[in-house]
């Protein structure tokens, strides 16, 4: 039996805005004036109280986005709730998929972000690397379209190069010069947190997540386009040399969990619709600012071979029928989940908790029916992987103590006759000089 | 891509307005220009858009003007070279373009994005021209917003781009916007709006103009409109300002219909007069720069 990895992702939307039909989009220049300080507590508490609650429930990865300017998702920085996460919680995976690295004005701040809150954690850290939504490109000022994904490469190279080489070393590149690259803290996982890299299909995103051994997670694929995008994932992988594992493939849909099929539809029918009528409801331009994509993708695009309608005008039907959603009774869902992973090959799933406007304590339940009737189908005995996944680092600090290592660098100061070693100064008898060295 | 063969391309390229271009090596850079008339040498630089065509104002022109008009790296049949990255390889561009031509004397003209080209050529290359005409350019950063609510020049469908161009009389001027269709038309202006992009997505100007602007030696008429929805008429009013002699000359629509940013499209005759009577004046025996300063 396949061993799944069952992930749960919220962006923490804010619902309280008009209806997107009636305007161009919710995105970009909806007037901030409809964010509401109450509302908006409201929205990050119910995100991270129900991302803290998944480990109790028996998931095994907390996930988050990074989304701007726009009630989609409250988190500029989602690195910052994986903080957060990280000190709530104890064992369950944090995942930050993620960070807009074009967003950072340098990769190294990403770098070292990551390396804090991976060490915060004790090593539980999963880093998602996406382009951004097209419409993020409007609100930061230091993300250009038309330059993206040349400056996502570099930026991606940069990242893993500055976590993984040793420092220092320069970096002489076409976005980023830096004399002296130097990371400073370092990962606690070695070399580095696992990497998501989330894609619409283009080639390019295959053929880095296949070079790197990376997770790749198709999004909003139609289920035939996403099957397509997997297997061509898997042929760069031959390419590069090996045969994909099972969990180089996560999936992402959307789950809700009631006591029948039909149950399970009313309580989160409006919600689904809710969001692509609302988020999906963006301009071409918007979706594809200048050279977010190439010509050639855009030709593909327009000759509809991609999506056949636009996402904001389908039913909930056809969500379902996409491979989007999956709604039902515990048995139900099981079932359609067992078959959509096998079909696509996936390890992992990410599911979509809350569309947005869903209330927290419908979230819960379907959460709660999620853990105790659907993992048990799928997963004989139901405990989590992190049961049996040691954390990183030392646990307590007679742990610390044996593993220490016995040859760094003594700390020193020049005091009286030379320098001495800090850690024993205090004791009258052991305060001596190690090396002579000229004071003042 | 350029046409295979003349012969494919007149049965491809039936759309008003569309005269078979010619090229030119510039730098390695297979560049497409429409070359007419003589006379003065007159170089015009158009916008973000109007591209594969020959505009009525530049036929005007070229009854006693030799008229050269290029398309711009990444916009028309011109190629877009990898090395293309902002508006200073346009300058280098064109002066090497200059330079295939064997041109050292020329009268500049550009349009919006083409006026804000021909503004940096002026500023870096001073003593090149004869004359400088920037018609509603684009560029410069002022006081009001760059992008008037609503009128972002990157988030505009295709109707409203047009309405915002043309005052909303654009359904006079369909003819200069449906050439191959769709999705030909569609994935043309996105790839000439990701070069716009290269140049221009942030900062929406070069804030360095302000103060390098006063290095323009030659002449300059500065053509505005008297609604420029898209790009303001404060910039117009602003590069006759930091332009040491510079004139502004706001071309009127027809009556009661404030001229649009698109002026020369829609008063092709005055705007052809005015840079036809710059240009005798820049011109004529004693003209020096500067001639009509505080005029």
């Amino acid at each position: 039996m396949t061993d799944y990895e069952f992930n749960v992702i919220l962006d923490g939307a804010y619902p309280e805005v008009p209806y997107a039909g009636k305007r161009k989009s919710n995105y970009i220049e909806l007037p901030n004036a409809y964010y509401d300080r109450t509302l908006g507590q409201r929205v990050l508490e119910d995100q991270l109280e129900t991302l803290v609650a998944l480990e109790g429930l028996g998931f095994d990865g907390a996930v988050m986005s990074e989304q701007h300017n726009g009630p989609i998702g409250v988190l500029g920085s989602p690195m910052l709730a994986g903080a957060y996460l990280a000190a709530r919680t104890q064992r369950i995976r944090i995942g930050v998929i993620g960070s807009i690295i074009n967003a950072y004005e340098t990769p190294i701040r990403l770098a070292e972000e990551i390396a804090t809150v991976d060490t915060m954690s004790r090593g539980r850290l999963i880093v998602g690397l996406p382009m951004g939504h097209g419409m993020q490109y409007h609100s930061l000022g230091v993300m250009n379209p038309a330059k993206a994904r040349a400056r996502f490469r570099e930026a991606h190279e940069l990242l893993i190069a500055a976590m993984t080489h040793p420092g220092p070393f320069e970096w002489n590149g076409e976005f980023f010069q830096i004399p002296y690259v130097n990371l400073w803290p370092k990962p606690l996982q070695e070399p580095h947190p696992p990497i998501f890299i989330p894609g619409g299909g283009s080639i390019e995103t295959l053929q880095l997540v296949a070079k790197y051994r990376y997770t790749y997670f198709p999004v909003l694929n139609p289920r035939p386009v996403l099957l397509k995008n997997v297997e061509r994932f898997r042929e760069m992988c031959r390419e590069e040399g090996y045969e994909a594992a099972p969990d180089q493939i996560a999936q992402v849909v959307a789950i809700h969990v009631a006591e029948s099929d039909k149950q399970a539809r009313l309580e989160t029918e409006a919600h689904e619709l809710w969001q692509y009528q609302n988020f999906f409801q963006s301009p071409m331009h918007d979706n594809f600012p200048p050279g977010y994509i190439s010509p050639g993708s855009m030709r593909g695009i327009l000759g509809g071979g991609y999506r056949s309608k636009p996402m904001k005008d389908m039913s909930f039907d056809e969500l379902v029928e996409m491979g989007w959603v999956i709604a039902g009774s515990p048995e139900t869902v099981a079932a359609k989940l067992k078959e959509q992973l096998e079909e696509a090959g996936a390890r992992r799933v990410i599911i979509g908790a809350n569309a947005g406007s869903k209330p927290r304590w419908l979230t819960m339940k379907s959460l709660t029916m999620f853990a105790e009737e659907v993992i048990p189908r799928l997963r004989p005995g139901g405990k989590p992987l992190w049961a049996e996944r040691p954390l990183v680092g030392y646990d307590t600090q007679s742990e610390y103590g044996a593993r220490r290592p016995a040859d760094a660098p003594v700390p020193t100061a020049a005091l009286g006759d030379g320098l001495v070693d800090v850690t024993t100064a205090h004791i009258q008898e052991l305060r001596e000089v190690l090396e002579p060295w000229p004071v003042g | 891509m350029p046409p295979a063969s003349p012969g494919a391309a007149s049965l491809e390229r039936m759309w008003a307005h569309y005269s078979e271009p010619s090229f030119i090596e510039v730098d390695g850079l297979r560049t497409a220009y429409r070359r007419k008339g003589v006379g003065e040498r007159l170089v015009y630089l158009h916008g973000g858009g109007l591209t594969r065509l020959w505009l009525p104002f530049l036929e005007e022109l070229a009854a006693d003007h030799d008229v050269i008009a290029p398309e711009h790296p990444g916009f028309g049949d011109t190629g877009s070279p990898e090395t293309l990255e902002d508006m200073h390889d346009y300058v280098l561009h064109y002066d090497a373009l200059l330079d295939a031509f064997g041109l050292n004397d020329v009268h500049l003209v550009g349009h919006s994005l083409g006026g804000w080209i021909a503004a940096e050529l002026a500023v870096f290359y001073p003593r090149r021209f004869r004359s400088l005409m920037l018609i509603t350019p684009a560029g410069l950063r002022v006081a009001d917003r760059i992008a008037p609510p609503g009128l972002d020049s990157f988030r505009l469908e295709p109707e409203e781009a047009l309405a915002a161009l043309l005052n909303g009389r654009s359904d006079r001027y369909t003819e200069f916007f449906e050439q191959e269709g769709f999705p030909g038309d569609v994935i043309q202006a996105f790839t000439e709006s990701t070069t716009r992009a290269k140049l221009s997505w942030n900062p929406r100007y070069d804030r360095k103009l302000d103060h390098r602007l006063p290095r323009v030696a030659t002449p300059t008429l500065v053509i505005g409109a008297e609604d420029d929805r898209l790009v303001t008429n404060a910039v117009a009013r602003r590069y006759a300002e930091l332009i040491p002699g510079a004139r502004l000359a706001v071309v009127a629509g027809a009556e009661g219909e404030p001229s649009s940013h698109l002026v020369q499209l829609e008063q092709p005759g005055d705007v052809a007069a005015l840079v036809a009577a710059h240009i005798a004046a820049s011109t004529a025996p004693g003209a020096r720069p500067s001639a009509e300063a505080n005029s």
